[in-house]
C-alpha cells in the first residue's frame, strides 16, 4: 500500500467517527459531507471498507432504516466503544498536529 | 432486513443503471458474492450500499471507476478482506441443505428408473443389494467429490470477472466438458473400486425412491425456515 493511502487511512476513520457522532448517516450522505469539508483526495468509494472494518470492530453498528425519501439505507451510529475511540483519535491528533506542522514548515517545498 | 429481502431490492434498483455501470457494478457484485464463506447479509448489505451510491453519483454523470478507483478487482479485494466470515452454524446448515438436495435428487433418480426399467423390461433388479459400510463410505466420498466440484466451479465463475478480453467460447467449453468427464468418472469409479465390508443389505428400489422424496422434503421444509435459496 502506498504511503499516502496508509497515511490517509488512519486519519479517515477518525473523521468518519466524528461525523457519525454528529448525527447517524448513510454510507453516499457520509462521502458526501468528508467531500464538502474539502477531502476530496479521498475516492468516494474509499469509505466502504472502512465502514466493514469500524463494524468489524464494533466501534459503530449499521442499521437497515427506510428513509424518508423511500429507499432502505444504512445508518451508521457511534457504539460507546466507538465514541472512546473517537477521543483517543482527537487526543493522538492534537499531540501530534502541531509537532508535525513544526517540522513540515522547516522543509523547502519544491 | 434479511439478505434475501436485500437481494430482491438490488435486482430492482439494478435496472437503473446505465449500460457502462451495470457492466462494472456486475463484475464486482459477482467477484464480492463468489468469495467464499462470507457472511451473507454484510455482504449483501454492502453491495446495496455500493448501488444505492453509484446510482446518486450516475446523476452526476459519474462512473464506477470514477467512484471506487481505477483498479475495481483490488477495490473488491479490499472490501471481501473487511467483511466478516459467515457463522459456523449457518455454514454448516447451508451445507447440509445442499447435501440432502443433492442426496434426494440421486436416490430418487435411481430408485425411480431402476424400478420403471425392472417393471416394464425386466432390465437389472428389483432391488439394490450392497455392503452396508462401503455403501456408508460410498456416499460419504461422493458428497466429498460434490463439494469439491462446487467449490470448483463458484471459483471458476470468480476467476471470470474483471476480465478486459474473456477466453474463446470453445477454449472453455474444452476445459470444462474435460473437468466434468473427471468428475463423472469418480462419481462412478469409486464406488466400484471400494472394498466391500459391512453386513450386506437389500432395499427394494421403490423404497430407494422414497427415501429420495423424504430427503427432497426435509430439504424443502429446511429451505423454508431457513431462506437459503429465496
Amino acid at each position: 500500500m502506498s504511503q499516502r493511502s496508509q497515511l490517509l487511512k488512519g486519519i479517515l476513520e477518525g473523521c468518519i467517527l466524528a461525523i457519525i457522532q454528529q448525527e447517524p448517516a448513510y454510507g453516499y450522505e457520509l462521502s458526501m459531507k468528508l467531500q464538502k469539508f474539502g477531502l476530496t483526495e479521498v475516492s468516494e468509494g474509499s469509505i466502504y471498507p472502512i465502514l466493514l472494518r469500524l463494524q468489524k470492530e464494533k466501534l459503530i453498528i449499521g442499521e437497515m432504516r427506510k428513509s424518508e425519501s423511500g429507499p432502505n439505507r444504512k445508518y451508521y451510529h457511534l457504539t460507546d466503544k466507538g465514541e472512546e475511540a473517537l477521543q483517543s483519535f482527537i487526543e493522538h491528533w492534537i499531540s501530534i498536529k502541531h509537532p508535525v506542522e513544526n517540522i513540515l514548515e522547516r522543509v523547502k517545498r519544491r | 432486513m434479511n439478505a434475501k429481502d436485500i437481494i430482491e431490492l438490488n435486482n430492482e434498483l439494478r435496472e437503473q443503471l446505465n449500460k457502462e455501470n451495470l457492466a462494472a457494478y456486475e463484475d464486482m457484485l459477482t467477484y464480492i458474492r463468489l468469495s467464499s464463506n462470507k457472511s451473507e447479509q454484510q455482504t449483501e448489505e454492502v453491495l446495496l450500499e455500493l448501488l444505492e451510491h453509484l446510482l446518486e453519483a450516475q446523476k452526476s454523470g459519474k462512473t464506477a471507476k470514477d467512484i471506487f478507483g481505477e483498479d475495481l478487482k483490488q477495490y473488491c479485494d479490499e472490501l471481501i478482506n473487511e467483511i466478516p466470515g459467515e457463522k459456523m452454524t449457518k455454514n454448516m446448515r447451508f451445507w447440509s441443505y445442499i447435501a440432502l438436495q443433492y442426496l434426494a435428487v440421486i436416490t430418487l433418480t435411481f430408485g425411480l428408473l431402476s424400478f420403471l426399467l425392472h417393471s416394464f423390461f425386466q432390465l437389472g433388479e428389483s432391488s439394490l443389494r450392497f455392503p452396508l459400510g462401503t455403501g456408508v463410505i460410498a456416499i460419504l466420498l461422493d458428497l466429498g467429490l460434490f463439494y469439491l466440484l462446487v467449490r470448483f466451479i463458484l471459483a471458476w465463475m470468480k476467476n471470470s470477472s474483471f476480465k478486459e478480453k474473456r477466453p474463446k467460447k470453445w477454449v472453455e467449453f474444452l476445459q470444462l466438458w474435460l473437468i466434468m468427464t473427471c468428475a463423472i468418472a469418480l462419481f462412478y469409479f469409486i464406488p466400484k473400486l471400494l472394498p466391500h465390508f459391512g453386513t450386506t443389505i437389500t432395499v427394494h428400489n421403490l423404497v430407494i425412491a422414497a427415501i429420495g422424496v423424504i430427503l427432497y422434503l426435509i430439504a424443502k421444509i429446511l429451505n423454508k425456515r431457513y431462506r437459503f435459496t429465496s
